[in-house]
């Protein structure tokens, strides 16, 4: 439990199809890697959209929005000893969306705010997180067949299984 | 630094709004702004997670597999539809914790209609076709709203839902022609779940206070009116085509505006259900608590699995 009285939070990162990117489609509370996992599966891939997903624990997790980042690209880097690796999500648009910050790319840096001065693009984004690689946990390609399968498999979920029609009558008042 | 005074930064907040651009977790907003979104999302939140109770009741009878299949997907959806919407509201300083201990002690409000009783079979289908309708109406239009984790919190929801309203209303079609008890219970179920899904958009504009400043805000794109008028206009032509009565005498097709129009609802009733002496308000949340209750020890369970595995690989 974190002081706060829960299950530590860990953002969700889903990759829909293996021509996509990952993307952040929410968080869940869960006391491990093993049962994030579980959790994220139960809770983010009931839909057969879902080939992989990433997670990370949100202490790993550092987010910037345009507001933010000027500030943040102005302050000093942090020291760390040894350069660490960050995967850099993107939010480019605010189009009517399930998932805005997208993974684009990863960079080598000594802090946050190095590695954010390496990933932000000249044209400025609508947001930016970095995300200690380190910290990430995946699923295993190789589940990913059983892992993901049963989605696919449960048609009844899909709206095309309930293709009825119906007539509306000519309008009236009712009874009439 | 000189600190930009208050007036400024709203006037630029609201210049975003204006611009149709999302606000995101980190940026400046209005006190009242982010407390009417907690607010909203968490009542949002909790009709998702009590919504799974009235249908859930009736897995273990359902008449088919595939009907059963159906209807344990469908509150999974539930369960998830929730866990999207705790998380939009945690993004702005909500914890789950305390969200979930307002809903428990009865200090947070949810959806009036899930504290109606589900006496027949027949009402899985007609909530399906009538309460997940109407909330598919609401969900499209918050899906435009000015805070992106509850605008893409709900696209997701009305990808899934949409499934919810098909197979509730495939299901009320299949018994509407079907034999004669079956079409008694489609009835019946229509004439007690009309006037709650009716209900459940809210008041009538006029009495609905925070509605002006959340249009300004783009949090709701439409009024409770508004949306309640899309839902009559879809439902009501389709309910009378399958050879069912709305339970209204006063409804009526108006060729004019080319809106259908109801009767009076029953407000009174509304604000009692609301504030907790519905059919079912005590029932709903003594079942939310026993589960809360019998999850315990799964909690502690994992807490100390967690613990003792970090103390492992610590020593």
């Amino acid at each position: 439990m974190t002081a706060d009285g829960q299950l530590p939070r860990w953002e969700v990162f889903k990759q829909d199809s293996s021509n996509k990117a990952h993307a952040a489609v929410g968080s869940v509370h869960a006391a491990d890697a093993e049962h994030a996992l579980l959790m994220a599966r139960s809770v983010f891939a009931r839909r057969p959209s879902a080939v992989s997903m990433w997670l990370a624990p949100q202490w790993a997790v550092h987010e910037y929005t345009r507001e933010q980042l000027a500030e943040a690209l102005a302050a000093p880097g942090q020291q760390l000893a040894a350069p660490a690796h960050y995967l850099v999500f993107l939010k480019t648009s605010d189009r009517r969306t399930m998932a805005a910050y997208e993974h684009r790319g990863e960079v080598i840096a000594s802090g946050a705010n190095d590695a954010l001065r390496a990933a932000v693009p000249a044209e400025l984004p609508l947001g930016v997180w970095l995300v200690e690689a380190t910290a990430v946990i995946a699923t295993d390609p190789a589940d990913a067949e059983p892992w993901f399968a049963p989605a696919t498999d449960k048609r009844y979920k899909q709206q095309s299984e309930y293709a009825v029609s119906v007539k509306p009558q000519p309008a009236g008042r009712e009874g009439s | 630094m000189t600190e930009v005074p208050v007036a400024q930064k709203a006037a630029a907040f609201e210049a975003r709004i204006a611009a149709g651009e999302k606000i995101e977790a980190g940026d400046w907003m209005p006190d009242d702004y982010r407390r009417q979104l907690i607010r909203m999302i968490g009542q949002h939140a909790h009709s998702e997670y009590v919504g799974m109770l009235p249908e859930g009741e009736w897995i273990d009878a359902a008449p088919t597999l595939r009907r059963k299949l159906i209807l344990v997907a469908k509150v999974q959806d539930e369960a998830g539809h929730g866990q999207y919407l705790y998380h939009a509201a945690e993004t702005l300083g909500a914890t789950r914790a305390e969200m979930l201990d307002a809903l428990l002690e009865g200090r947070a409000k949810y959806s009036s209609v899930f504290n109606y009783p589900t006496l027949s079979w027949a009402d899985v289908g007609m909530i399906g076709w009538l309460v997940d309708g109407a909330a598919i109406k609401n969900q499209l239009m918050l899906a435009q709203c000015s805070y992106g984790p509850y605008s893409r919190a709900m696209v997701r929801i009305c990808a899934e839902e949409t499934f919810h309203h098909l197979q509730g209303r495939e299901m009320i079609l299949t018994y509407a022609s079907g034999t004669p008890h079956q079409r008694t219970m489609a009835q019946d179920a229509l004439n007690r779940w009309w006037w709650p899904a009716l209900m459940m958009l809210g008041p009538h504009d006029a009495d609905s206070p925070n509605s002006p400043q959340l249009k300004a805000w783009r949090v709701k794109t439409k009024s409770n009116d508004e949306v309640r008028q899309e839902f009559l206009d879809e439902h009501a032509p389709e309910l009378l085509a399958a050879g069912l009565s709305i339970p209204d005498d006063d409804l009526y097709y108006d060729e004019e505006t080319g809106h259908w129009r109801h009767g009076p609802i029953d407000w009174a009733e509304f604000w009692r259900v609301v504030k907790g002496d519905g059919p079912c308000n005590a029932e709903r949340l003594a079942a939310r608590r026993a589960a809360h209750d019998d999850g315990r020890w799964v909690r502690e369970a994992l807490a100390a699995h967690a613990a003792r595995a970090s103390d492992r690989a610590s020593e």
